[in-house]
């Protein structure tokens, strides 16, 4: 673990913790404190260790339908419920990892209304969507979504996003720097600015 | 970074709190001036070579900003309703060496000479403020012109600037597909688009690196110093003088005063916590619109009941942030806005107030998609497409490429109920109170949004567009442009400072920042902060040298 979560706790503590809806744009102090430590237990392909096996698994299904591996890499490919897992492992995440924890059971739970003996992960993508869209409006929906973007989306450095498989699912290309023209448009410009002299 | 330094038992000519968009520039001047100085920062002295293009620790976390340190602030829409936490974000800026000069995204408008004398031209406007300002675009050109050169702007000449003596030191940064859209549909609609004044190096100049296009510069440090904060900029000019001494982590709470009324220094609590103090022959408040507040009600005392240099009862009163309203678009071909800098064309067509138009209201349009990756597919799709499944990757993959969005950039009237005081049931790792956010937008100011909104709109259709939306017009809550908290003006019954930024309450208590304002302007501040910054830094170093403070 990571010696700095500990002064980072404190300030979860004080913003009377972050767990709603609002928590992407507001402050996440704790999660910049997993970067050090997913880094390091990717290096060391940890295996996934806050969720268990049948959580992982739907975890899995729930995150390959937010962003499916489809027409080329998706959320599971990118290592969002890598980041997930590690999330999930630190105890700044006491308020929210109940909710999805629970959030999971009930997945597996409205799966047995299909007779499926495995869990919503059992479940065929048509199913699993039709359970997604009676849930979408709620909390967890929303809470593990966004976990699941951030998964996708975020530096490498937090433990998702390996091999910059989110940017690059979106078109994104990956360098430090860029020299123009950046877009189709640039070189485009019809009318010459006035740069004559005011 | 080798400075000279003082002892606190010292008493040196300035401190000064703050050391952002106006601190960093009175440091660098009053040091060359000859003065000893103290520049007392709150944040930490980062280096470029510190910064990040990590989305998820600088844009959702806030990881340079004060409501990372200190999360908690209060908001109430009138006095009538308690204090509750801060619905939004809050009042945002940053915190260390180089202020929120270091993470802003660089616009460098000027004002125009209306902004400073709007309330003789179109008259009063009831249940506000507004105000002339007690200096004129012609009195502030020349410093204008020492921004531009000292710390570096890149622009052209556009057919809506006012009057300039000197041409820019830099040539334009590269017109983006953002701006040759708004291009394109200026001309189309018979307006007018031109070179956005941005305060970002075109080429070398100063020692200082050109901009390499990483495509980060809203909301995050450059780790080229290409970005003319004052960080990169005048701040080390400022220690080279080996007359000012910038000491960071250092959390002035209180000025002090003497029983003549005048300023003895300040009390300061630094790194560790420990109560410090620093005396000085004259105090400069450069700390922005927010802490420049908390610190003067602070500093209340019997002979200051109600907030140091607060006679008129106007410290805090007054803050405005720029209102704004938005269209995004997207296109068939790529746009790539995510490199490079963020904007290359502004819209100055409809600045002015238009009585016409049936209430007080002006701005500016400038184009630009400067959205994350996290934030763009958690929220950054119109409403009516999938959030999820296989539609959804699509649409993320198509939008983030080939979206454009028409940003306006407004006025916001000075009311004197909006304004901030200080929450004392809640307070900082210090034991400072919380801020206090008191606002409800004036209605010209809801009725500007929805109007620019309707131009940005148009101007998107016009573009080419394939498809067009607009961002939800909202009232204001929380905002980065903290303006108007301690204004000037010649009547010290209805204004804080002088139109020399010394306080009308004790003659050797300067301030100069944000909170200096008297209207807002139209979106972008820190340009005319600089220019009073040079012009005020120019007037106290004459007042010291003549034995007048």
């Amino acid at each position: 673990m990571c010696a700095d979560l500990l002064s980072r706790r404190r300030f979860l503590a004080e913003s009377g913790g972050a767990a709603s809806l609002g928590w992407l744009t507001f402050h996440l102090p704790w999660i910049s404190a997993l970067a050090g430590c997913a880094r390091e237990d990717a290096r060391r392909d940890v295996a996934l260790t806050h969720l268990n096996p049948s959580e992982a698994r739907t975890m899995r299904a729930f995150a390959a339908q937010i962003l499916p591996s489809d027409d080329g890499p998706g959320a599971v490919e990118a290592g969002a419920v890598h980041f997930i897992d590690r999330a999930l492992g630190t105890s700044s995440f006491a308020e929210i990892a109940p909710l999805i924890r629970a959030g999971l059971a009930e997945l597996d739970f409205r799966a047995s209304a299909f007779d499926a003996t495995g869990g919503f992960a059992s479940l065929s993508g048509v199913q699993q969507i039709a359970i997604m869209k009676r849930i979408e409006s709620e909390r967890f929906f929303t809470e593990a979504r966004t976990l699941v973007l951030i998964g996708t989306f975020a530096d490498p450095s937090y433990g998702g996003n390996i091999g910059r498989a989110g940017w690059a699912m979106i078109g994104k290309e990956d360098h430090d720097m860029y020299t123009a023209p950046f877009g189709w448009y640039d070189s485009q410009s019809g009318a010459a600015p006035a740069h004559s002299a005011a | 970074m080798n400075q000279r330094t003082f002892s606190e038992n010292e008493t040196v000519d300035f401190v000064i709190v703050g050391s952002g968009a106006a601190g960093g520039v009175l440091a660098k001047e009053l040091a060359t001036s000859g003065f000893d100085v103290v520049v007392l920062e709150q944040g930490p002295w980062q280096q470029p070579s510190q910064f990040t293009h990590d989305e998820m620790a600088v844009e959702r976390e806030g990881a340079m900003l004060n409501t990372g340190v200190e999360p908690y602030q209060s908001f109430r829409i009138t006095d009538a309703e308690s204090m509750r936490r801060n619905p939004g974000r809050g009042l945002l800026y940053r915190r260390g060496v180089g202020g929120s000069s270091v993470h802003f995204t660089a616009n460098y408008w000027r004002f125009r000479p209306i902004d400073f004398k709007e309330r003789s031209v179109l008259g009063p406007i009831s249940g506000t403020g507004f105000a002339d300002w007690p200096v004129t675009y012609e009195e502030l050109e020349p410093y204008y012109t020492k921004v531009d050169w000292e710390v570096g702007v890149s622009g052209a000449p556009g057919v809506f600037d006012p009057p300039r003596s000197r041409p820019y030191p830099l040539p334009p940064l590269p017109n983006k597909s953002s701006g040759v859209l708004l291009e394109r549909a200026a001309h189309s609609l018979g307006l007018h688009a031109q070179v956005a004044p941005m305060a970002i190096l075109s080429q070398r100049y100063d020692g200082r690196s050109a901009c390499m296009g990483c495509g980060h510069c809203y909301a995050y440090g450059c780790e080229f110093g290409a970005k003319s904060s004052t960080l990169a900029s005048v701040i080390p000019k400022a220690v080279a003088t080996g007359r000012c001494e910038i000491r960071a982590d250092s959390t002035v709470f209180r000025v002090e005063m003497n029983a003549a009324g005048r300023t003895t220094g300040v009390a300061y609590w630094n790194k560790e916590g420990k109560e410090r103090r620093q005396l000085a022959r004259a105090v400069v408040l450069a700390a922005n619109g927010a802490e420049t507040t908390r610190l003067l009600l602070m500093s209340a005392s019997p002979a200051f009941p109600h907030g140091l240099a607060n006679s008129s009862g106007v410290v805090g009163s007054h803050i405005m942030f720029n209102g704004g309203s938005s269209t995004t678009g997207r296109f068939d071909h790529p746009t790539n806005e995510y490199k490079g800098h963020v904007v290359s064309r502004i819209l100055l067509d409809f600045y002015e107030s238009d009585p016409k138009r049936g209430f007080y209201g002006g701005g500016g349009i400038d184009a630009r998609f400067n959205n994350g990756p996290i934030g763009f597919a958690v929220n950054g799709l119109p409403e009516d497409l999938p959030s999820w499944g296989s539609e959804f990757k699509r649409a993320l993959r198509d939008y983030y490429t080939h979206s454009v969005r028409f940003a306006a950039h407004l006025t916001t009237l000075p009311v004197a109920s909006n304004r901030i005081t200080l929450d004392p049931e809640h307070r900082d790792q210090f034991g400072r109170p919380a801020l206090c956010l008191t606002y409800q937008d004036h209605p010209d100011d809801m009725e500007t949004k929805r109007w620019f909104r309707d131009r940005t709109q148009e101007l998107m259709e016009a573009a080419g567009a394939s498809r067009v939306w607009n961002q939800p017009v909202l009232p204001i809550d929380s905002g980065v442009h903290l303006l108007g908290t301690a204004r000037m003006g010649n009547d010290p019954r209805e204004s804080v400072v002088d139109r020399y930024h010394r306080a009308h309450d004790v003659p050797n208590l300067f301030i100069c920042d944000g909170s200096s304002f008297v209207t807002s302007g139209r979106g972008q501040p820190t340009m005319t902060i600089q220019a009073l910054a040079y012009r005020a830094a120019e007037h106290i170093a004459r007042f010291a040298r003549s034995h007048e403070i």
